[in-house]
């Protein structure tokens, strides 16, 4: 296999020499090495790869051809081969300028700063690598840029200990290649510091068949934690999964990882971070270092942080409670019927809507016997319109609170500050002159966040004027970001380049759009985190704008779909069923129309589309 | 330079971090800003006492993960969580890593400067701690293979005789090592030298 990927990677050398020079064409495109410290075919670094590859090709700026080599620095005595590789790489690279090269383990980074200058001149190196482990942020070579992870050891044993608190003896199993042996010692410094006595005993590089017979005799109160084995003590080489796989066939134990990969093949759980997020980092640092951007700290280190993540099967298996992991645990490969796994949810919707069918027809009835005017009917499904609004802000007070608390955090401790410069006796008087200028400026930002929200909640007239599409959006912005933060949920918002124009009422679309957006942050809110994104777009339509909501959710249920936009409808538990049905009263209202579309792959997007606005526009017919 | 305190914020709002770094320093501290974990990270830490002032929410690394990562570095810098709106399960989850406190914003300037001594406080017992180890360390590194031999029979309840008989020398040689060992340890009895070796044991399984 290596020895074809090198052939194929060759072979796309000539054929690229020979193309590129007389048509040009090629120039466009940017050329990247991934190198590889171990192989390249490991498990998490095909995830991480496919997600780089499909990040940049999907990405708007400009598209890589992407070439790979390996050091295989585990198994392999990289010094005896150095000579002869650089100049083969060299060689090989020759007639061929190389913009970045992404260095993926701490060898790799290593062979690139000895060789870098050599072999790829010019090139920009992106290090991918683990935190601590094997590195420290500061040993970046200048002008690098990273994607720093933590190998989470600490909290897999964690995990472990939450999940089978009484166990009675603690197993770790490791290899003694470099990497192993890195990864052991943080297993000891964790267990060091546990302050229950748990008698613990370290497997360290056995050859798998003793490796095998020692953890089928271990008794089912204990747990295993395996870390990694590339090679065993006679310098046999392995694949770390392999070695997972024929562990957790044998033991009778919990086996618990602390690399994604691991859980699903039959680890039970572990603290991990993503590697598809990983890769898509990667091909953000990559374009930023095509750009010749400098390196951006908050998106480099820990970006993509470690997470708990169970298997259900093995939950299962060894029949482990998953109440007992954290909240926020990400349990894959549940396969269990919905029915079963949320009973209580479903029981509880039956019987709220049940109360609300009764309630349903008692609002019929008292319709019907009232025979409400026209204006009063409108009059309350004006109030009714603002207490879904309501009801929304409520969920929204998390939020909210970070958006006014930080600004008046900020105040208290200006003031407190100039309060001591005063004290000092000294003359400051630039100083607080400064102070004074900043208070007054987060007091605006408080009040502004205020504004806001009395403009969504206040009981005011209905308001028909020319609005921006695009300024709506923008206005929410900072109160939608609160919360996606909140909830680990990424919001992406596009804006069109041009102006939107729409009549309408500015707080009811408003209210439009926060309705939608909190459906789909719920819609993704059980998802894993590379689905749970949503996406905000404002854009011109065939007729009008469109305002589109996007969710990677499992889409709606096709029995649900008909009943969507219906009043007191809802799949929540807590859900009022007024969000939707409201959504599309004002929608119609403002002449326009609601769409949804909806698949379990795809996720769901409402679009919500208005008219563009006309001087002395269209007659409106929703006087709220 | 100077080798006061100094006092390192995480935070990503740049009005809150201004304020914080105004009052810390009109308190009489030396601090410094960071715009996010990473910044934080990226820059060497100077062996300084010190503590952290951390926001808990911020885009991309949160200060939870941070935490994470300073543990996972063996770096012992305190630290103080500061945030816009707590959750019990994100401040249960602080406290349990060890931070100092958990203070919701706005925070009172006193509260503020009472966990920030409290954290400056716990970084100088740790510092100690470690300085003390490391004497200790280097002193037991002074020590010759017959001393260090001695040492650990000694540490483990042996006579002198049992001790001569054990590495096959003279009595009067290891009485003479063991003169030398207590002199360079700076102990003054088998019970001294017994606690010694506890410490040595427990800085070197950190």
């Amino acid at each position: 296999m290596h020895s074809l990927g090198m052939a194929r990677a060759l072979m796309a050398v000539l054929a690229l020499c020979c193309v590129a020079a007389p048509l040009h064409a090629a120039e466009e495109d940017a050329h990247v090495v991934m190198l590889y410290g171990l192989d390249p075919y490991l498990p998490p670094f095909l995830v991480m790869d496919k997600a780089v590859r499909e990040s940049i090709a999907s990405g708007k700026g400009a598209q890589a051809i992407f070439f790979s080599e390996t050091l295989d620095s585990q198994r392999f005595a990289m010094e005896t081969l150095e000579p002869e590789l650089v100049a083969l790489l060299a060689k090989k690279y020759s007639a061929l300028h190389i913009e970045v090269v992404v260095a993926v383990s701490r060898k790799a980074l290593d062979f690139f700063v000895r060789h870098g200058d050599r072999i790829w001149p010019g090139a920009r190196v992106v290090y991918v690598g683990f935190l601590g482990y094997e590195f420290k942020p500061t040993e970046l070579p200048p002008g690098a840029s990273a994607v720093l992870s933590i190998l989470d050891v600490a909290g897999t044993i964690d995990i472990a200990r939450r999940l089978q608190p009484d166990a009675r003896r603690i197993v770790v199993v490791s290899g003694v290649s470099e990497i192993d042996r890195q990864a052991e010692r943080q297993a000891r410094e964790a267990l060091a510091k546990l302050d229950a006595q748990v008698p613990v005993e370290y497997l360290s590089g056995l050859p798998l068949p003793e490796l095998e017979a020692r953890v089928a005799a271990e008794p089912s109160d204990s747990f295993v934690i395996y870390l990694t084995q590339f090679r065993d003590r006679d310098g046999r080489p392995y694949e770390p999964h392999d070695v997972l796989r024929v562990i957790v066939k044998a033991s009778r134990a919990p086996v618990y990882g602390a690399v994604e990969t691991l859980i699903g093949l039959g680890a039970v759980a572990g603290s991990v971070a993503s590697y598809a997020s990983r890769g898509r980092l990667i091909a953000e640092q990559v374009r930023r270092a095509l750009a010749d951007e400098p390196l951006d700290p908050s998106r480099t280190v820990l970006a993509a942080p470690n997470r708990c993540v169970a298997d259900a099967r093995a939950l299962q298996r060894w029949s482990l409670d998953a109440g007992r992991l954290p909240d926020d645990c990400d349990i894959r490969f549940a396969n269990v019927p919905i029915w079963r796994q949320y009973w209580w949810a479903v029981a509880l919707a039956l019987l709220i809507f049940a109360a609300e069918a009764t309630l349903i027809v008692a609002l019929l009835s008292q319709r019907r016997r009232r025979r409400l005017a026209e204006q009063a009917e409108q009059a309350q499904r004006a109030e009714l319109t603002r207490a879904a609004r309501l009801a929304m802000a409520g969920e929204l007070t998390g939020a909210i609170a970070h958006e006014i608390n930080q600004p008046l955090g900020a105040i208290l401790s200006n003031a407190d500050a100039g309060d001591l410069m005063l004290d000092s006796g000294a003359d400051r008087r630039d100083e607080l002159r400064a102070i004074l200028a900043d208070i007054r400026r987060d007091d605006l930002r408080a009040s502004e966040v205020i504004q806001h929200l009395r403009d969504l909640l206040g009981k005011q007239k209905f308001e028909r004027k020319e609005l921006d599409l695009n300024d709506v959006v923008s206005n929410l912005e900072p109160i939608m970001r609160a919360e996606a933060r909140r909830r680990g949920v990424v919001l992406e918002i596009r804006r069109a380049p041009e102006t939107l124009a729409i009549m309408g009422d500015r707080v009811q679309i408003q209210q439009v759009l926060i309705n939608l957006v909190l459906n789909a942050m719920d819609a993704v809110a059980d998802e894993s985190e590379a689905r749970r994104t949503v996406i905000v777009s404002a854009a011109k339509g065939e007729s009008g704008a469109v305002l589109a909501v996007r969710d990677h959710g499992r889409g709606i249920a096709p029995e649900h779909r008909t009943k969507l936009f219906e009043s007191f409808f809802s799949t929540k538990p807590s859900g009022m069923g007024l969000g939707l049905s409201i959504t599309r009263t004002i929608v119609e209202a403002h002449g326009g129309r609601i769409l949804v579309a909806s698949s379990s792959e795809e996720g769901t997007t409402f679009q919500a589309e208005f008219p563009t606005a006309i001087a002395n526009g269209a007659p409106f017919p929703y006087p709220a | 330079m100077s080798t006061g305190p100094l006092i390192h914020i995480v935070d990503d709002d740049a009005s809150m971090r201004a304020a914080l770094l105004r009052l810390l320093v009109a308190a009489g501290f030396e601090a410094r800003g960071y715009s996010s974990t990473g910044e934080f990270l990226l820059q060497p830490l100077p062996d300084r006492p010190g503590c952290l002032l951390l926001d808990l929410r911020m885009p991309g690394p949160s200060g939870l993960d941070l935490q994470t990562a300073l543990q996972q570095q063996n770096i012992t810098l305190p630290v103080v969580f500061l945030t816009g709106h707590a959750t019990v399960d994100s401040s249960v989850r602080a406290m349990k890593a060890g931070a100092v406190d958990f203070l919701t914003k706005p925070v009172k300037r006193d509260i503020l400067l009472d966990a920030v001594q409290r954290a400056l406080a716990r970084d100088a017992v740790q510092r100690t701690a470690r300085d003390e180890a490391n004497r200790l360390q280097a002193r037991f590194a002074s020590l010759t293979q017959r001393q260090r031999e001695v040492f650990d029979l000694v540490v483990a309840g042996k006579l002198n005789k049992q001790i001569a008989d054990e590495l096959d020398i003279a009595e009067r040689t290891v009485k003479r090592e063991r003169e030398q060992v207590m002199a360079k340890l700076d102990a003054s009895s088998a019970a001294d030298l017994g606690r010694l070796a506890e410490l040595l044991h427990r800085s070197s399984a950190r």
